[in-house]
Parts: structure tokens; C-alpha cells; sequence
């Protein structure tokens, strides 16, 4: 059986998608979360390159996932900053204990 | 020549505005000074432009993608409704210089009142839908900061969110009427839906129909939706006359008489509309008598009012409907600031601490009973000939059972204005206060202006009726100059029939003690509103054990978060994957 490459990359967003939502249900520390969540933008960057190659515009998906690609740093970036406060000012990293934003 | 005095309507009181914010509130004379100044000019860029009205677009701005087209129409109708707003708004900011003095904040009242007042023309003079709504949610936001505006209040800050969430519960009909006209024509033109609102599939158009009555009786206070306004009479007095009194609660009345043509057809559409207006000036008319409060007897009083204009829309006499707007406007918004010149005299709004009051103020007694002529609709005052083209047409078109409603209302309407003049200026004073001032300087300026268009505004008939004619070319209209009206409106037998229920109302307060039994036994009934309040604080309660109920999905945990989303990602998919 012969898999072709865009079906090799759809079962790669799947895969990656599964494991990125399953992280984010699973962990409560926080630096795992933006691990978590690290791999579900990958998925994404998998996705549109995969897009992009199927309709001949990968020039314009290649820019797209740069783009997604310094969004993702800064989003990263911000996240571990996050924890890192956190962690200093109420001493766990555990998101069930951060509770004090709770409605 | 004529879209730069257009664009200026709305521009000059939004300018007026933003200086006097960023003026701030550290000179209140140059404040006073500046506000009267440019609502003035902007009243006299109104007025130039009547001349001038057309059914034409004058201004055309294309703002680009699912904005469409920013269009200003100074027809008619829509030039009467911002005259109404700039002229009785130049009368409100001029009252205020005396009202407001050295109040804290002036600098925030001022900017909100022009900033309304602009909002107020824009609404009238748009003709793309889309922005018609934009304006119409700026008059609301500011009717609710100016409602709020003690906003150490309590009760003030309470009122101002109950009118700011019934009338957006009106707005989004009317967002959904202005997108359903996008999606079947491609633009938000109001033009454009009267000319081929035939083509729109009939459920369509009764939705868009029914979406604008509501939002219509929502802004215009009428029955489900009336309890808002007369919470908000916790506003400062000026405020009240011109917004609640003058110019936003007669939107919705607008709104109806412009999409009339296309709207006439839907079936139960009429009836709708005769009907809200009926209920409207019958039960608020019957708690206006209960009321002790001289701003709240006013409010229900203008609740009343509307409820005419909504009649007249529903038997399609579009131009009894507006000349009433016109006439009420100006009435009440000399009754409102009458009020409002005794309110600061006796530091009281209680009727129960007035009387007598009309030896002491005598020239507020004479400005009261001009306004109060308007109300009852008599003879001279410009309320009597409005008041008889509505009944007229009643009888002609509408159900005869809502013609003898209404004929009673008007007697209501007698006589609760007699029992406030009696209450305020006659009988014997309960009052432990003494009156401070009969009318400050600035405020008799601009009550005099009131209530002489209170006493002439009626020679204007034939004009208007010429003017709505010639540039509405959807309504087919009747015109005819002021004296063929005068004469029609003194013939006909509903005048005289009319007349004699009013005077059957006045004389009722003669005899008032033969009917105390009936009073007391229907007074819990009208103080608590016909239970429409109940019913408001069941509503809230309702939402919000609903909100507490689904609190419980809010756990603030990221994980549930989480596997919310991918369980919605799920749904989602699966109703796609069905779909396709």
C-alpha cells in the first residue's frame, strides 16, 4: 500500500491535532499546557502547508505559516513568561489551583 | 452647497461636542455659552435646508465592502424629525444654562446632549439602513448616560440600564430588518426596499415587518415595552424633554411611517400596530392618573401620545401621525420643562407638596396650561388639530371599537392634565416650601419659544403636508394648504364629538368625589402598572437563575475548557460531514 504525500500529511494534522487536544484535556502543568499547545499550532503549520501544496499555491501557504510561525514564538514566549510569575507569585505551576479568576 | 449643510446637521453638534469635552469643566460660562451656540447653529443649518428637502440622495460616500453606501436624504419626513431634534434641542441646551447652573460635570452633560442631538438628525436624515441603526444605537447610548447621569443614584443608574436594554432589545430588530435587506438587494438603501419590497418572499417581509415594530415599540416606549421611561425621568429635566419627550421615543414612530408603503401589505401588520397604539394610550393614559410624581403623570402622558402617532400609522394617516410628532414635541417639551422650572423652585417632584403654587408663579402657571392645552387637545394649541386629523382618520379606516377606545383616551388625557394643573398650580398648597424663583431668565427664553410654536405651530400644517407630499414618493400623500385643513378638521363631526368627550373629562374633576370608590378600587391596579413591572422583574429573575444555572459549566478549569471546545470542534464536523 502506497500512501500518498498529502495523505501522509493529513494523518500527520490528525495525529498531531489528537495529540495537542489531548495534552490540553490532560495536564494541569502549565508548562506542559504550552508544550500542548505548541504541537497543536505544528498541526496547523502541517495543515496549511499540505493546503497549499494540494492547490499549487504553496508560495502564498509557505508565507502563510511563516506568519503563524512568529505568532506561535510570541505566543509561546508569553506563555512560559506567564508561568514563570506564577510560579514566583502564588508558587504552583498547577492550573487547577489558579482559581482566583474563577466567575 | 446643499450636502455640506446636510453633512453639517450632524456635524456641528458632534464638533460642538467633542470641544466642549475636551474643554472639560473648568469654565461652566464658556460651557453654557458654547453649547447654546452651536445647538443654535445647528437648528439654523436645519432650517435652511427645509426649502431645499428632496427625495434625492445629497450626500453619497461609499464606505466600502458590506458597509455599502453612506447616504443622507433630506426629504420631509426626515427634515422635520432632525428640525425637531436641533430646535426643541437648542430650547433644552438654553433651559439647562438656568437648570444646570454650576452643576458638577457640566462639561460631560453638554458633550452627551449635542452628541444626541447630532445622533438624532443623522437617524432621521440617513438613508441607508445600515447606518440608520448605527445612529439609532448612538441616540440610545445616550439617552442612557444622560438618564444616568447622577450617577451617585442609585435609582438613576437603575432606570438608565432599563432603558438602555429594552430599546436594544428593539435595535436588534431592526440590525436583522438591515442585513435581510442586504442579503436580498445587495445594499442597505431604504429606497431600495420600497421600491421592490414586492420581490422579498412574503416571510421575509413580515419578519423585517414585525422585527421593526418591535424595535419601534421599544424605542417609542409603548405597551409591553413602556415601563423604561417612566424610570428614566430620573434624568435632569432638559434631558427628559428633549429625548423622552421630543425627539428618540418618536424614532420608532418614524421608523414605522418611512417603511409604511412596504410594510402596509403584510397582513395583521395594521392591526399590530393600531392595536400596541391603542393599549398604549388607554393603559398608560389610566396610570398617568395614579401617578404622584409630576415628571412620571408627564411620562405616561407621552407614552399616551405615541400611542396616538403608533394609531395613526395603523390607519395609514402617515401625515397625522408626523404632525402630531411635531406638535407633541413641541407641547411636551414645554410641559416637561415647565415641570422641571418648578421642580427647581420647590426642590420637589412630589405633587403631594405642591398646590397653590399658581399665585406664586404665575408665569409658569400661564406656560403650563398653554402646554396642557396642547395635551387635551383644544382649540389653538397645535395638539387639537393633530389630535383631530388621528380621530378623523380613525373613524374613516380603522376598527370602530378602537375609534370609541381612543376617544376615550382622549377624555383621560383631559382629565389627568387638569388634575396635575390642579394639583400643581390650584386648590390649596401642601407645601411646607416656599417657591424660590417663578422662572429664571434663560429658562422663560426658551418656555416663551415653546409656547408660542405650542400656540402657532398648526398654521404650519398646509406647508408640511406639501413638503411630505412632494418628497415621499412612496406614501402618496393628500396635501392641501392649512385653511381647506382648518376647515375640514372644524366640519367634522368627530371634532365637535371629540371636543365634547374632553370636556366630559375636565368636568369629570369637578365631580371627582362621587367617584373616590372607583378611584380607591382601581388605584393599586395603576400604581403597580398594570403589573407590566412585575412582569419586567420576573423576566430578570428568569434570566438570571438561567445564568446561575449555567454557571455551572464555568469551572475557570482549562482542561474542561479545553475539552469543551474539542467537543464543539466535534459537533461541528459532524453536522458539515451531514451537511455535505
Amino acid at each position: 500500500m502506497s500512501l500518498s504525500l498529502f495523505s501522509i500529511a493529513f494523518i500527520g494534522v490528525i495525529g498531531l491535532l489528537g495529540i495537542g487536544f489531548y495534552g490540553l484535556m490532560i495536564c494541569r502543568n502549565l508548562i506542559k499546557i504550552v508544550i500542548a499547545l505548541q504541537i497543536l499550532v505544528k498541526a496547523a503549520l502541517l495543515g496549511l502547508i499540505a493546503a497549499g501544496n494540494l492547490n499549487g499555491q504553496i508560495n502564498l501557504s509557505q508565507s502563510m505559516a511563516l506568519t503563524v510561525i512568529v505568532a506561535d514564538t510570541i505566543v509561546a514566549v508569553m506563555g512560559i513568561a506567564l508561568g514563570v510569575q506564577i510560579r514566583r507569585r502564588i508558587g504552583t505551576l498547577d492550573v487547577h489551583e489558579l482559581s482566583s479568576l474563577k466567575g | 452647497m446643499l450636502s455640506i449643510l446636510t453633512i453639517l446637521i450632524i456635524g456641528i453638534p458632534w464638533i460642538g461636542a467633542m470641544c466642549i469635552w475636551l474643554l472639560g469643566d473648568r469654565h461652566p460660562r464658556v460651557l453654557h455659552a458654547l453649547a447654546t451656540a452651536f445647538a443654535l447653529l445647528a437648528a439654523i443649518a436645519t432650517l435652511s435646508v427645509i426649502p431645499f428637502s428632496t427625495s434625492q440622495p445629497v450626500v453619497l460616500i461609499a464606505m466600502g465592502g458590506i458597509l455599502g453606501d453612506f447616504t443622507l436624504i433630506p426629504d420631509g419626513l426626515a427634515i422635520f424629525i432632525a428640525a425637531i431634534a436641533t430646535v426643541v434641542g437648542s430650547a433644552a441646551v438654553i433651559f439647562a444654562i438656568d437648570y444646570m447652573g454650576q452643576a458638577k460635570q457640566l462639561a460631560r452633560f453638554y458633550a452627551l446632549i449635542l452628541f444626541f442631538i447630532g445622533a438624532m438628525a443623522g437617524l432621521a436624515l440617513s438613508g441607508s439602513l445600515l447606518f440608520t441603526f448605527f445612529f439609532w444605537e448612538i441616540t440610545a447610548l445616550c439617552s442612557y448616560a444622560l438618564i444616568s447621569f447622577h450617577n451617585d443614584d442609585p435609582r438613576a443608574v437603575a432606570g438608565g440600564i432599563k432603558a438602555l436594554i429594552m430599546t436594544q432589545l428593539g435595535g436588534v430588530g431592526l440590525l436583522g430588518g438591515a442585513l435581510l435587506v442586504y442579503s436580498y438587494f445587495g445594499n442597505y438603501q431604504i429606497s431600495s426596499l420600497l421600491t421592490h419590497y414586492q420581490n422579498l418572499p412574503p416571510v421575509v417581509l413580515g419578519l423585517m415587518g414585525f422585527g421593526f415594530l418591535v424595535a419601534a415599540a421599544a424605542k417609542s416606549a409603548q405597551v409591553p415595552f413602556h415601563s423604561w421611561l417612566p424610570d428614566a425621568m430620573e434624568a435632569p429635566t432638559p434631558v427628559t424633554a428633549l429625548i423622552h419627550a421630543a425627539t428618540m421615543v418618536n424614532a420608532g414612530v418614524y421608523l414605522l411611517a418611512r417603511f409604511y408603503p412596504a410594510f402596509k401589505s403584510i397582513s395583521g401588520w395594521s392591526i399590530a400596530v393600531m392595536t400596541i397604539g391603542v393599549l398604549s394610550a388607554l393603559l398608560a393614559g389610566l396610570m398617568a392618573l395614579a401617578a404622584n410624581d409630576i415628571k412620571r403623570v408627564l411620562a405616561y402622558s407621552t407614552i399616551s401620545q405615541l400611542g396616538y402617532m403608533f394609531y395613526a400609522v395603523g390607519t395609514g394617516a402617515i401625515f397625522a401621525s408626523q404632525f402630531h410628532l411635531f406638535s407633541h414635541a413641541i407641547f411636551k417639551a414645554l410641559l416637561f420643562l415647565s415641570a422641571g422650572a418648578v421642580i427647581t423652585a420647590l426642590g420637589t417632584r412630589d405633587l403631594g407638596q405642591m398646590g397653590g403654587l399658581g399665585k406664586r408663579m404665575p408665569f409658569l402657571q400661564v406656560m403650563f396650561v398653554i402646554g396642557a392645552l396642547g395635551l387635551m387637545g383644544l382649540p389653538i394649541a397645535n395638539g387639537f388639530f393633530s389630535k383631530e386629523l388621528i380621530l378623523e382618520s380613525g373613524l374613516e379606516t380603522g376598527p370602530l371599537v378602537f375609534y370609541l377606545i381612543m376617544l376615550f383616551s382622549a377624555g383621560v388625557t383631559a382629565l389627568y392634565t387638569v388634575r396635575l394643573l390642579y394639583l400643581i398650580f390650584w386648590g390649596e398648597s401642601r407645601g411646607r416650601t416656599q417657591p424660590t424663583h417663578d422662572g429664571l431668565p434663560a429658562m422663560r427664553v426658551s418656555l416663551i419659544v415653546l409656547a408660542f410654536g405650542t400656540l402657532t405651530t398648526w398654521l404650519l400644517a398646509g406647508g408640511f403636508s406639501q413638503l411630505l407630499a412632494s418628497t415621499l414618493p412612496f406614501h402618496h400623500l393628500e396635501a392641501g394648504p392649512t385653511s381647506t385643513m382648518v376647515k375640514q378638521i372644524c366640519l367634522a363631526p368627530t371634532t365637535w364629538i371629540a371636543l365634547g368627550v374632553i370636556a366630559l373629562g375636565c368636568a369629570t374633576w369637578l365631580v371627582r368625589t362621587r367617584f373616590t370608590t372607583l378611584a380607591e378600587a382601581f388605584k393599586p391596579m395603576l400604581e403597580a402598572g398594570f403589573g407590566f413591572d412585575a412582569l419586567n422583574r420576573q423576566i430578570v429573575q428568569g434570566v438570571k437563575r438561567t445564568a446561575a444555572f449555567v454557571q455551572i459549566a464555568q469551572t475557570g478549569q482549562l482542561n474542561w475548557n479545553v475539552a469543551g471546545i474539542v467537543t464543539g470542534l466535534v459537533v461541528i464536523l459532524l453536522v458539515v460531514l451531514r451537511g455535505a
